[in-house]
């Protein structure tokens, strides 16, 4: 019972770090239309550089992660401005592969400036601190991810519900033509959600890089949060977290009692069986056709 | 009567190729030495690169030194990202337009596998694959030889340490789901049934794998007093850190390529020290039990020497100096002396004998062995068949355990 337990808990501490990368999937995903493969590159970059402005110029923690939250959100308009958005009149198939090529320029940017030999990130919180509640115990990092993950959802509902250039989001996401018309300038918008989405990310980075830091670390989450912005619906924010909770817990409970060598490929399989019995997710709405 | 022109003129040119290839041995002249080496620069394994950027100012500084017979060896060595298609590629590029004299070192094993029937096809030497798979050896093949020691012996020494020195009564591994971890399991499991044992539990990991709690538990639930971690550095440092947050703190013991202690302390945050791994080389065991060494310790003047005259002369400005470095030194130092001892005439059959009658062999690594070729004996390519055992001290130096301990070779199980 205990270890149960334990699989549970284990499984949403880790379901936070997927949900934060599920998150920056489906904001991209609602406003550009394109499942976003460069996420975990985008999330990556900003870590190497809280490491570079540790490590080079002596920052203070606090400082080295609000730079990288700032670069994170600045690489995030970039990508959308000067590649995005100059691909001419791009099916989805099209702009999948320009995230997946955007993808292999920054991982091996990435490898290529900082090095690829593992390091890890010094950080007020010792990644091998836990606390321990009866017999179930739950790493002191893995926690703070997981009030944080739940601070920023807490956040961006707020922003999505009360601030102007939240709604002006939602209403470019729900009908980009109507909302230019209202003379909201959606560019500017797209921009901005792929900063914002790469910000978020970039929050499970430099959570998960106290423990170890390589060019390759975002590769796994990014996929489970793929594999939880499906399950929950590519169009539902909190189908995204939702989704990704369930993917951390399926996977320690499949882990712990069926096999752990393919602990992994439950996630998929996951996917697999939700797109077939509810394509559009979870928790979204489902859509027979989009017209 | 245009056709007929081109065919001649086809002949002709193969001719002149044919001809002039006869003259002198491939990748040979009389002022070059061509070697190439593939390595992971980018991509996942990438710290590995390190190795080919190692032989490459091994090579630097033996020119600058005068060469071989007056000969300068030319390192030919290509980025494949620890992808096989790649490694293809590139090796098949380099030897076709290039034409390298032998190949040395190269790190994968799914890598040296997709090369190694063009390269033995081809009759191509090939020296120190950078990686313990029992593939370069089952079968042996003539002109492949092996330098590093496999990993089952690491387990086999490492097994033997925890029970006969240590006493831990249950060892359990966790192991990378792929040869280099299941020889892991095989090495244990051949040295504790010797003492009447038997694998407390058995890990798998996927090399993907981020999140280690699910095989930390695992390793908790069977109370394991020891714990042989066959996989990468990166995960020995989630599994260390994972186990230390759920207060699990069993004697944690690897695999020679989780041996560079500098690396771990700085990845685990210092949680290594009492780590004990088996070592391939890069410290001097015999007659100095007990000590602790450095990279830079006096006893291993070879060490030092290239410190100074590769790594300081040659090295990139961000170079790190490390085990990966010196390792590719390391497995090139044998096809450099085989390549000394063959003369000014030098051609890949005069190698292969000179490799062949190599005996006790001392590097940086431990001594390598040949025999000659015996497809029935895997022992003939085996190179480097011994190992000691070291464990990670405060500041990242080596305590030495035990001696050079020869380990018994096991060939796989048929599936």
């Amino acid at each position: 019972m205990v270890n149960l337990i334990q699989m549970i808990v284990s499984g949403i501490a880790v379901g936070s770090a997927y949900a934060l990368m599920g998150l920056g999937m489906v904001l991209i995903y609602k406003a550009s239309e394109v499942p976003n493969f460069v996420q975990g590159e985008m999330a990556l970059a900003p870590v190497f550089i809280s490491y570079l402005l540790m490590n080079s110029y002596g920052a203070p923690v606090w400082v080295a992660f609000a730079g990288a939250l700032v670069f994170a959100m600045v690489l995030g308009c970039i990508l959308e401005f000067a590649v995005l958005r100059r691909a001419k009149d791009p099916n989805v198939l099209g702009l999948i592969i320009i995230t997946i090529g955007l993808e292999m320029i920054l991982l091996g940017l990435v490898s290529w400036k900082f090095g690829a030999d593992q390091r890890s990130l010094p950080f007020p919180i010792s990644s091998y601190d836990s606390v321990v509640i009866g017999n179930i115990f739950i790493s002191t990092l893995d926690l703070l991810t997981l009030v944080v993950a739940l601070v920023i959802m807490t956040i961006l509902f707020l922003f999505f519900r009360f601030s102007k250039l939240g709604v002006a989001m939602k209403a470019t996401q729900q009908n980009e033509i109507a909302a230019r018309l209202m003379g909201i300038r959606t560019n500017r918008i797209k921009m901005v959600t792929w900063g914002i989405s790469a910000m978020v990310g970039s929050v499970a980075g430099l959570l998960a890089a106290p423990v170890i830091m390589e060019p390759f670390m975002m590769w796994d989450p990014m996929l489970k949060g793929f594999a939880g912005a499906v399950v929950g619906g590519m169009t539902s924010l909190p189908g995204a977290v939702v989704g990704s909770y369930l993917v951390g817990v399926i996977e320690h409970l499949f882990g712990g009692y069926v096999s752990i060598e393919f602990k992994s490929v439950v996630a998929f399989v996951v996917i697999v069986i939700v797109l077939c019995v509810r394509p559009s997710g979870l928790l979204a709405k489902h859509y027979i056709k989009k017209v | 009567m245009k056709r007929f022109a081109a065919i001649m003129i086809i002949s002709a040119a193969l001719a002149l190729c044919f001809g002039t290839a006869g003259m002198c041995e491939v990748g040979v002249t009389d002022t070059e030495i061509h070697i190439g080496q593939w390595g992971p620069q980018t991509g996942p394994a990438a710290p590995w690169g390190a190795v080919a950027r190692g032989t490459d100012a091994y090579f630097k500084m033996i020119n600058a030194e005068g060469g071989i017979h007056g000969r300068k060896l030319v390192h030919h060595y290509f980025d494949d990202a620890y992808n096989p298609a790649k490694t293809v590629a590139g090796v098949k590029q380099l030897q076709e337009q290039e034409g390298m004299f032998a190949w040395v070192s190269g790190v994968g094993t799914a890598t040296g596998l997709a090369v190694k029937d063009y390269l033995m096809e081809n009759k191509i030497p090939w020296i120190g694959p950078s990686a313990g798979s029992r593939h370069w050896v089952e079968p042996p093949q003539k002109y492949l030889f092996n330098v590093y020691p496999f990993y089952m012996g690491d387990a086999q020494l490492l097994c033997q340490y925890a029970v006969e020195t240590l006493g831990k009564k249950k060892i359990a591994i966790a192991f990378q789901n792929d040869d280099y971890g299941k020889q892991g399991v095989e090495g244990a499991e051949y040295q504790l049934k010797k003492a009447g044992m038997e694998l407390a539990v058995k890990v798998p990991v996927n090399v993907a794998d981020t999140d280690m709690i699910p095989h930390v538990m695992e390793l908790k639930k069977a109370e394991a007093d020891a714990v042989l971690l066959f996989v990468t550095p990166g995960h020995v440092a989630r599994i260390i850190g994972t186990g230390k947050a759920m207060q699990f703190e069993p004697t944690w013991m690897s695999s020679s390529t989780c041996g560079d202690f500098p690396l771990m302390m700085a990845i685990t945050k210092g949680l290594s020290q009492g780590m004990i791994t088996a070592s391939f080389g890069l410290a001097e065991p015999t007659g100095h039990v007990g000590e602790v060494q450095l990279l830079d310790n006096p006893v291993q003047k070879m060490v030092a020497k290239y410190k100074t005259d590769a790594f300081d002369k040659f090295a990139a400005q961000d170079e790190r100096y490390g085990y990966t470095f010196l390792a590719g030194i390391g497995f090139a130092e044998p096809l450099v002396e085989a390549i000394r001892r063959c003369g000014k005439d030098l051609t890949r059959e005069k190698l292969v004998k000179e490799l062949e009658n190599m005996q006790n062999f001392k590097g940086v690594l431990g001594r390598i062995n040949y025999k000659p070729f015996d497809p029935k004996d895997p022992t003939c390519r085996l190179g480097q068949g011994e190992v000691f055992l070291q464990e990670c001290t405060e500041n990242g130096g080596s305590k030495i355990l035990t001696d050079w301990v020869k380990t018994v070779y096991l060939p796989s199980k048929a599936e």
